[in-house]
C-alpha cells in the first residue's frame, strides 16, 4: 500500500513537475479530548508516523464536545472537511453512512488479517450490514465515581450502595453530614441523561429497549421509561446536586468533582482520568482517594446487574479521504499504541492484547465489568440518532429541573422517536 | 425627571438628584467592563475572594501570554478580512444600486427598490438553514466568502436606502451638465458622486463593518475550521477550553473587545451617525 | 434593542419625485449602468436573502435531515410539532418579556437619560458616548462578561451574596431566575442605543415651541409632558419599533449566558431555532420555525407601519 502510494506520488510528480512531489498528503484529524496528558501521546503517535511515513503529514483539530455535536452535520458536508472524524457508533453513525459522508474502509480494514486484531462487539459498532466506516478505540462504562474522604465525612460505606433506595439513602445521610452528595454538568444534559437511561436499563433491561425501537409496549412513552422517569424524580426531589448544577457545563462538573467538592460523580469510567486535568490545581484526586460503584439496580427490575451503560468510542473516515488517513488510523489503532494509551489510563483498549497495558486496579475492573457485561447499552442520546436522542437529553434536563413530569417527559421522547427525524 | 420647578439656586435638589441618577448608571455601566478589565490581572484565586477591586498583585502574565499566542492574532485576522470583504463588497454593490435608484429613471425602479427594502423586514435567522444549504451547494461552505456574500446581501436594503438619500441631494444640474457634456454615468458615478458621498459611505461602512465584527450565528453556522473562527466564534471556544479559568477568560476578552473600543473612541462620530441614522430622518 | 439597523417597512418610494426624464445620452447611457449597476445588487439580494426564505417554505414540508436532497414529504407535520413543543412557547413568551421589559424599564430609562444629557453641561458629551458604549460591544462579549458576573463562584452576585454571609445563587442555573438574568443584559447593553435616538431627536427639535410654553408661563414638567413629550412620539414610536425588531432576533447575547436555559426556559426564538433546528440539522423543522418567525416579523412590520407610523 505504502509502495504504491509512493508509486503514484512518483507519477504525479513526473507529470505535473517537481514541485508536486514536495507538496504533503495531509490527514486533518479532528478530536474533542480535553486531557492534554491523551493530546500529548497522540501527537508523539502523530509526528513517529509522519516520520515513518516521508510525505503524509498529520494534523490535528480541537473542537470543544458540545461545539462538534452541534457542528457535525455543518461539517461533514463542507468541501474542506476534515479526514478522520470522533464518533460514538449508534444511530448517529447510521445517519452518517445513509447520507453517504464516510468512507467505507472494508478492504483496508480486512486486509492482512488486519480486522481481527479488534474485539469484534467494538468493530460491528462501527459497521453495517458487513461495511465497517470507522475503528473503535476505547469503551467506557458509566457509575459512581466517588470521593473516600468525603464518603467518609458523611459515613456513607460505598460498598453497601446496592440499589437505587441505597443511593437515594446515601444522599440524605451525606446531605445532613454536610457534604454536597453529587455534582453533575446539568447545562450539557447529556450527564444528567445517564441517570434517567440507566434506571430504564436497571428496569427494563435489554428486551424493554428493543421493544420499544419496535414501538411495543406503548414504545418510549411505556411503563418502563415512565418509572426510570419516577425513580429519577425520586433523586431530585432530595436536592442531590450542587447549588447551581443546571448552569455546569461537564468540564466544570468534572473539575468540581476533582476539587474534591462532591462525594460522587455519575461518570464515564474515564472520568477517572480526566478529573484530574479539570482540577484547578490540575492535580485533581489520586487513586487512593477514588472510588468507583456501579449504577445501583432497581428491586424487581428486568436487568441484569451486571448490563452496562457506557460508550464505544472510535473515529470515522469522511468520504473522499486520502488512503493515508486510512492507513494512519489503523496504524493509530494498533496493539502498541493501545497498550501504550491503556498504560495512561486513557482507554479501555478494544485491540487484543491492548489489555496489557491497563497498570491500575481502577481501570482494571472497568475492563473486566465491561467483559462480563451480556448487554452494553450504548449512550441513547447516541444510539437513538441526532435528534431523538437530543430529545431524550432535552427531557432529562426538565425532570431535573422540575419543569416536566416523568410521565410527559416519556411521552415526549415517544413522541420525538415517532417524527423519526 | 419629576425635577421641580425651575430654579436656579447654587443647590437646587433636582441637580442633586441628577447627579446621583447619573451616576448610578454610569456605575452600572462601568462595573461589569471594568470588572473584566481587572480580572484579567488576577490570579484564578484572587478573583474568587476579590472579583472587584484592584489586584493586589498584577498578573501581566495572563494578557501577555495571549498576546504571544498566535492564536489571538489569527483570531483578529480572520475576524478583519471578513469585515474586510464585507465592507467592501457592500459599499461597491449598495452605491452602484443607489445610484441607479437616485439618477436614472426607468419603469419598475420604485418596486425593485421596494423589493430590496423587503430585507429590512426579517432578520438573517429566519432562513439561516436554506441559506446553509445554499451556500454548501454553492461550494462556500467554511470559506470567508460563504460570510461575507450572505452579510453583504442582508446589509444591502439598509445601505441602498442611506447612499440614495443622500446621492439623491446631489444637485441635479450637475449631472444634468456633465451629460450633456459628453461625461457618462458611469464617470460622474466615479468622479463625482462617490468624492461627494465621502461621509455616507463612512458611516454605511462603520455600520457595517460593525455588524460584521460582532456577527456570530452566520460565521457558526458556516465555518468549521478554526483556522477560519473570527473572534466571536474563537471566543466561545477559548472559554469551552479554559471552562472556569475566569482569570485566561476575562484577560482574553479584554484583549478581544479592545480593538472595537478603540475603533469607537477613534471614530465615534461616524459610529454614532451610522448606527442612529435609520432612526432620524433628515 | 436593536441589533441590525432598520428602517420601518418598505419605504413607500412611489411618491417621491423621480428626476426629470433625461436628455442627452438618453437611453443608451441609463441603459449600460441598469445592466451593470443594478444586478449585484440584485442578485445577491435574491440570491441570499429572497430564495432562501421561499426555500424555507418548501424546506419545511420535509423530514430532512440535510444530507443530500429532500424526499420525504409530510406536509405541515413540521408546522404541527413546532407549535407541539413546549419550548417553542416558552421562547414566545420570552419574547413577549424582553419587549416588556424594553417598553417597561428601558424606554423609560432612555428617555429620562436623554432628557437629562441633552442639555449642555461638562461631562455630558462624555456620559453618553459612556452609555452607548455597550451597544457597540459585541452581543458575545457581553454574554462572556455576564455569565462571569453572574457566576456563583466568582461573580459579583456571589460577592455580594457572599458579602451577606449567604449562600450565593446561580442566577443562569435556575429557571426562575435565568430569564430575569438576561433581561439586566438586555437592558444594559441597549438603552444607550435607544438614549442616543432620543437625543438626537431632542437636539433636532424646534426650540421656539418650547421657548413659547415658557413665556406663556408652563413650568418645567409641564413644558416637558404636553411640549416636548409629544413632539418626541415620532421617535417613541421608532424605538418602541427596534426593542420589538431586536426582540425578535436575539441570539447573539443568549448563547455565551444561557445557550437558551435551563430546560429551554431562556431561550427566545431564533435560539429556540438554533437549539432545535440548525444543531440537530432538522432542517425540516428548523424551516418551519423559521417561517413562523418570518410570519411575525412581516406580520408586526406591516401592522406597526400601519397602526403607529401612518403620519411618516
Amino acid at each position: 500500500m505504502r509502495l504504491l502510494g509512493k508509486l503514484g506520488l512518483a507519477v504525479a510528480a513526473c507529470l505535473l513537475g517537481a514541485n508536486v512531489a514536495a507538496a504533503d498528503t495531509v490527514v486533518k484529524w479532528l478530536h474533542i479530548e480535553v486531557n492534554p496528558a491523551q493530546v500529548k501521546v497522540w501527537e508523539e503517535v502523530a509526528r513517529s508516523y509522519e516520520a515513518s511515513h516521508p510525505g503524509v503529514k498529520v494534523e490535528m483539530q480541537f473542537l470543544e464536545n458540545e461545539a462538534y455535536k452541534a457542528k457535525l452535520p455543518t461539517i461533514l458536508q463542507s468541501k474542506d472537511r476534515p479526514n478522520i472524524i470522533y464518533s460514538w457508533a449508534g444511530g448517529v453513525l447510521k445517519t452518517q453512512i445513509e447520507a453517504g459522508v464516510l468512507e467505507d474502509i472494508t478492504d483496508s480494514v480486512k486486509s492482512g488479517g488486519y480486522g481481527d486484531t479488534i474485539a469484534p462487539a467494538a468493530l460491528a459498532a462501527f459497521s453495517q450490514n458487513g461495511h465497517v466506516f470507522g475503528l473503535p478505540i476505547s469503551l467506557s462504562q458509566v457509575g459512581f465515581l466517588y470521593n473516600k474522604d468525603l464518603m467518609a465525612k458523611g459515613n456513607v460505606d460505598p460498598s453497601k450502595i446496592k440499589t437505587w433506595d441505597d443511593l437515594l439513602g446515601a444522599v440524605k445521610t451525606l446531605k445532613a453530614a454536610g457534604v454536597t452528595p453529587i455534582v453533575v454538568g446539568g447545562a450539557d444534559k447529556w450527564p444528567l441523561h445517564f441517570y434517567w437511561t440507566h434506571l430504564a436499563v436497571r428496569i427494563g433491561g435489554k428486551p424493554a429497549f428493543d421493544a420499544a425501537l419496535k414501538g411495543e409496549n406503548g414504545g418510549f412513552a411505556g411503563e418502563t421509561f415512565q418509572k426510570s422517569g419516577e425513580l429519577f424524580k425520586q433523586l431530585v426531589d432530595l436536592q442531590p446536586f450542587q447549588n447551581g448544577f443546571l448552569g455546569f457545563k461537564n468540564p466544570q462538573a468534572v473539575g468540581y468533582f476533582g476539587d474534591g467538592k462532591a462525594a460522587m460523580i455519575l461518570a464515564i469510567s474515564s472520568f477517572y482520568h480526566t478529573q484530574r486535568a479539570l482540577a484547578a490545581d490540575k492535580v485533581g484526586l489520586s487513586d487512593d482517594k477514588l472510588g468507583w460503584f456501579d449504577f445501583p439496580v432497581v428491586p424487581g427490575g428486568k436487568g441484569e446487574p451486571s448490563d452496562t451503560l457506557g460508550g464505544i468510542t472510535g473515529w470515522l473516515v469522511t468520504k473522499d479521504s486520502p488512503k493515508e488517513a486510512v492507513d494512519f488510523l489503523k496504524y493509530f489503532i494498533s496493539k502498541d499504541v493501545q497498550a501504550r494509551l491503556a498504560a495512561g489510563n486513557f482507554v479501555i483498549p478494544v485491540v487484543k492484547g491492548g489489555e496489557a497495558g491497563l497498570n491500575t486496579a481502577f481501570m482494571k475492573q472497568i475492563a473486566a465489568n465491561l467483559a462480563k457485561s451480556n448487554y452494553h447499552q450504548n449512550f441513547y442520546d447516541q444510539s437513538l440518532g441526532p435528534s431523538v436522542g437530543r430529545v431524550v437529553n432535552d427531557v432529562s434536563a426538565e425532570i431535573a429541573g422540575g419543569s416536566m413530569s416523568p410521565q410527559d417527559a416519556a411521552k415526549a421522547i415517544e413522541a420525538a422517536y415517532k417524527q423519526g427525524n | 425627571m419629576n425635577s421641580a420647578e425651575t430654579s436656579r439656586a447654587p443647590f437646587d435638589p433636582a441637580v442633586l438628584f441628577k447627579a446621583a441618577f447619573l451616576g448610578i448608571v454610569a456605575i452600572f455601566v462601568l462595573v461589569p467592563l471594568l470588572a473584566t478589565l481587572l480580572g484579567g490581572f488576577k490570579s484564578l484565586g484572587e478573583l474568587r475572594v476579590n472579583p472587584f477591586g484592584l489586584p493586589s498583585h498584577w498578573e501581566w502574565q495572563n494578557y501577555a501570554d495571549i498576546l504571544f499566542s498566535g492564536r489571538y492574532w489569527q483570531l483578529l485576522r480572520n475576524s478583519l478580512i471578513i469585515s474586510t470583504l464585507t465592507v467592501t463588497l457592500t459599499l461597491i454593490v449598495a452605491s452602484m444600486a443607489a445610484f441607479t435608484f437616485a439618477h436614472v429613471r426607468f419603469f419598475g425602479s420604485s418596486m425593485l427598490l421596494s423589493y430590496l427594502t423587503l430585507g429590512l423586514l426579517f432578520p438573517a435567522a429566519t432562513a439561516v438553514l436554506p441559506l446553509f444549504i445554499k451556500v454548501r451547494d454553492l461550494g462556500l461552505l467554511d470559506t470567508y466568502f460563504g460570510v461575507a456574500l450572505p452579510q453583504v446581501a442582508f446589509s444591502l436594503a439598509m445601505s441602498v436606502l442611506l447612499l440614495r438619500r443622500f446621492f439623491k441631494d446631489i444637485p441635479y444640474e450637475l449631472l444634468e451638465a456633465a451629460l450633456v457634456d459628453g461625461c457618462s454615468y458611469i464617470k460622474f458615478f466615479r468622479y463625482v458622486t462617490l468624492p461627494l458621498s465621502r461621509p455616507i459611505l463612512a458611516t454605511v461602512g462603520t455600520i457595517t463593518f460593525v455588524n460584521s465584527w460582532n456577527a456570530y450565528l452566520l460565521p457558526l453556522v458556516m465555518l468549521n475550521t478554526d483556522a477560519l473562527y473570527p473572534w466571536p466564534l474563537g471566543i466561545m471556544v477559548y472559554q469551552g477550553e479554559y471552562s472556569s479559568e475566569w482569570h485566561l477568560i476575562l484577560a482574553f476578552i479584554t484583549l478581544t473587545i479592545l480593538p472595537t473600543i478603540i475603533l469607537f473612541l477613534l471614530a465615534q462620530k461616524h459610529i454614532v451617525a451610522g448606527l442612529t441614522a435609520g432612526a432620524v430622518k433628515g | 434593542m436593536a441589533r441590525r439597523i432598520a428602517i420601518a417597512a418598505p419605504v413607500n418610494v412611489a411618491g417621491e419625485a423621480v428626476p426629470r426624464a433625461l436628455r442627452g445620452p438618453g437611453w443608451d447611457g441609463r441603459f449600460t449602468v441598469l445592466i451593470l449597476f443594478l444586478p449585484p445588487a440584485l442578485l445577491l439580494f435574491t440570491l441570499f436573502v429572497v430564495l432562501p426564505i421561499g426555500e424555507a417554505a418548501w424546506y419545511s414540508g420535509f423530514n430532512w435531515n440535510g444530507f443530500g436532497r429532500p424526499t420525504h414529504w409530510i406536509g405541515f407535520d413540521n408546522y404541527r410539532f413546532v407549535l407541539e413543543t413546549r419550548a417553542f412557547w416558552l421562547a414566545l413568551r420570552n419574547n413577549g418579556l424582553i419587549i416588556a421589559v424594553s417598553l417597561a424599564v428601558q424606554l423609560p430609562l432612555a428617555l429620562t437619560l436623554a432628557l437629562m444629557l441633552a442639555e449642555k453641561f461638562r461631562g455630558a458629551v462624555a456620559l453618553r458616548m459612556l452609555f452607548f458604549m455597550p451597544y457597540i460591544l459585541a452581543e458575545i462579549a457581553t454574554g462572556l462578561i455576564f455569565s462571569f458576573i453572574y457566576d456563583g463562584d466568582y461573580g459579583l452576585v456571589a460577592s455580594i451574596w457572599r458579602f451577606f454571609g449567604a449562600e450565593p445563587p446561580y442566577l443562569l442555573a435556575s429557571t426562575d431566575t435565568a430569564m430575569l438574568a438576561v433581561l439586566i443584559v438586555i437592558v444594559w447593553k441597549y438603552f444607550g442605543f435607544h438614549m442616543m435616538l432620543f437625543i438626537a431627536a431632542l437636539q433636532s427639535l424646534d426650540k421656539s415651541l418650547v421657548e413659547a410654553a415658557r413665556i406663556d408661563g408652563a413650568t418645567r414638567s409641564q413644558i416637558l409632558r404636553h411640549v416636548v413629550i409629544p413632539l418626541l412620539y415620532p421617535t417613541i414610536r421608532l424605538s418602541v419599533f427596534f426593542a420589538i425588531v431586536g426582540s425578535l432576533q436575539l441570539f447573539d447575547l443568549v448563547m455565551p449566558l444561557t445557550r437558551g436555559g435551563p430546560a429551554d426556559s431562556s431561550n427566545t426564538m431564533v435560539s429556540f431555532l438554533y437549539n432545535n433546528g440548525i444543531s440537530r440539522m432538522r432542517v425540516g423543522y428548523g424551516s418551519a420555525i423559521g417561517v413562523i418567525l418570518f410570519a411575525i416579523c412581516v406580520t408586526f412590520a406591516f401592522t406597526y407601519k400601519r397602526w403607529f407610523m401612518r403620519d411618516e
